[in-house]
């Protein structure tokens, strides 16, 4: 198993552990269907997902998980409030062109959303602009400049910012350290890897 | 697993052909009442199969064929050069793999390829029906469609796979026989046809019934308004078609034949020509009378409005659904496709929405795409479950 997909495990693994049986589940920016393959398998969830990309859509088909082609403002503005029990948006945030409107719209279709990204106030990352002055690249800022889609880099200390700025409660984090396995309990903006969060509205 | 599943699972399964297949007629002998009220004393549907229905009985695959089509969707008839119409979809190791599946496709109620219509003779008179006959609604198509499947011995039906006007019967199927219908597969279609379809719709009618042959729907068997048959079918498809379609086939081509100097109204350009040919070779097909029911059957499709909602229409499927549209059909847009798969979500169903990036207009999902087949093939032969192993 490569480092990248034991790193997609674990964070697949927590959101497992939060989601709660039996529930309606959407996630957002689906992708092929892993995600809520798992949650169907482990938590009998009603899931459905949204993505942009028919060969991702094709690929959750395949593996059984409903999964909707297109906007996903649009997607959630077709539901009624709370229709969802749990919003996900797991490694998404970032490549959202409005991610307040994407985030606040899951608050009202959904009673929690979930969070998850790569905190780019990581220490090592930090170091890295200090020293090499270029775009971060490693093993999760897999591409140079000229072949990447535009991203929104975002840091624990920014999310937790716009949470407050939108009256967003937290109602539940967790912050992993560069290893995304073990527990960060000191300054997480500088030494966490990974952060998760469960926000109300 | 049997043989023949394991072969079709197998990405390398070679891909066949049908061969020639023939047409059946059912008999339903019993009086069908329509939903307008109106009875007939029983009716006939003809049919093709392929493929073999299983031990369970459970693996049929209902085709459900768009206005102008038949029970001849794939397979060849002797002596035809031309395969069925969904034939590039339905074969052995094709997407609706026949090794696996029992496919059945018939002749719409109201048709004139074989099924009974405004076309057949009426016991009474000894004469077709003509506009005597009673009016088709897509409920009544489905309905009647799974008398010939109980009479084949289908206990439940694998999927329902249509487009069009065969996606709306695949949604009603689901409503209509809920605890019978597994699957639907419903392309290019619509819950409701906007004004906009109902227009074209109305156009093509009174192309047919302005013509002084149509003489109120009495006409002879081989003759009847063949102008006005023509002249919808021209107009029809058009919008199957798109504009960049049509450009990139005809752009604005002249016929070898047309002096460019003209100032006539021969045939000149190549999409003239094509349009013809096809408002011909229709009229030798189809019964007039057959298109004025059948387009009004479309017209009054509207799940949204039998049921007080869609998602009341849909409170009761069972079926898991996937819909697709195409991004340049206009006739029933990606946005009316959408509108299903939602409503289907709101109303709790398994439902999944997928779109096609294609510039064939309404007729992409005849197309010959790679991505269709595995879309289709997906839906249908799903994995094995993914087994999730976190030990590292």
């Amino acid at each position: 198993m490569t480092k990248l997909v034991e790193k997609r495990t674990v964070d697949m693994r927590i959101i497992g552990e939060w989601v709660e049986p039996g529930t309606r589940v959407l996630d957002l920016g689906c992708g092929r269907g892993v995600l809520l393959d798992y949650l169907v398998q482990t938590k009998h969830v009603a899931a459905v997902g949204v993505d942009l990309d028919f060969t991702k859509i094709s690929a959750c088909v395949r593996r059984g998980v409903s999964a909707y082609q297109g906007d996903m403002v649009a997607f959630m503005r077709a539901f009624s409030a709370k229709h969802f029990d749990r919003v996900i948006c797991s490694r998404t945030v970032h490549e959202l062109n409005d991610p307040a409107e994407v985030i606040l719209e899951a608050l009202r279709v959904g009673r929690t959303v979930t969070v998850g990204f790569v905190n780019h106030g990581y220490w090592k990352n930090r170091v890295d602009a200090l020293l090499r002055g270029r775009k971060l690249r490693n093993a999760v800022y897999t591409t140079d400049w000229f072949e990447s889609r535009p991203t929104n880099p975002v840091s624990i200390a920014d999310f937790e910012h716009f949470c407050a700025t939108k009256g967003i409660t937290i109602t539940r984090r967790e912050h992993l350290g560069g290893d995304w396995k073990s527990p960060c309990r000191l300054l997480p903006n500088l030494f966490a890897g990974y952060a998760l969060y469960d926000l109300a509205k | 697993m049997n043989p023949a599943e394991a072969n079709a699972s197998h990405p390398s399964a070679a891909i066949g052909e049908i061969g020639l297949v023939e047409p059946h007629d059912f008999h339903c002998r019993a009086p069908f009442t329509f939903d307008s009220g109106q009875t007939l004393p029983g009716f006939t549907l003809r049919y093709e199969t392929y493929g073999q229905l299983n031990a369970t009985r459970d693996n049929t695959i209902l085709i459900c064929h768009a206005l102008s089509g038949d029970h001849h969707c794939a397979g060849l008839h002797p002596g035809d050069r031309k395969p069925g119409w969904w034939n590039n979809l339905i074969g052995p190791g094709k997407a609706v793999d026949t090794r696996r599946f029992f496919v059945v496709c018939a002749n719409v109620l109201g048709g004139c390829v074989g099924s009974t219509g405004p076309s057949s003779p009426n016991p009474e008179t000894g004469q077709p029906y003509g506009v005597a006959f009673p009016f088709v609604t897509i409920r009544d198509m489905v309905r009647s469609q799974k008398l010939l499947l109980d009479q084949l011995g289908v206990v439940s039906l694998y999927a329902a796979i249509g487009g069009s006007m065969g996606g709306m019967q695949v949604l009603q199927w689901g409503i209509e026989f809920p605890g019978f219908t597994r699957r639907m597969l419903a392309m290019a279609t619509t819950a409701r046809e906007s004004a906009q379809a109902i227009a074209f719709n109305e156009v093509g009618r009174q192309a047919i019934m302005q013509d002084p042959a149509w003489n109120r729907g009495d006409y002879p068997r081989d003759g009847g308004p063949r102008v006005g048959l023509a002249i919808a079918r021209m107009m029809a498809h058009i919008t199957y078609l798109s504009d960049a379609s049509m450009d990139r086939k005809f752009g604005r081509r002249k016929k070898e034949t047309a002096d460019r100097a003209a100032y006539n109204f021969d045939i000149q350009f190549e999409v003239e020509g094509y349009l013809r040919h096809q408002g011909e070779s229709f009229i030798n097909r189809f019964d007039a009378n057959s298109y004025l029911y059948i387009t009004r059957a479309l017209d009054h499709f509207d799940l949204a409005a039998a049921h007080g909602s869609l998602e009341q229409a849909f409170a009761a499927v069972e079926a898991e659904t996937l819909v697709l549209g195409f991004t340049s059909d206009w006739l029933f847009p990606c946005e009316q496709n959408r509108a299903i798969a939602l409503a289907l979500l709101r109303a709790g169903r398994r439902a999944s929405y997928a779109e096609l990036s294609t510039d064939l207009g309404h007729d992409s999902f005849l197309l010959e795409s790679p991505q269709l087949y595995d879309l289709v093939r997906g839906f249908l032969e799903r994995d094995q479950p993914y087994v999730f192993d976190f030990a590292i």
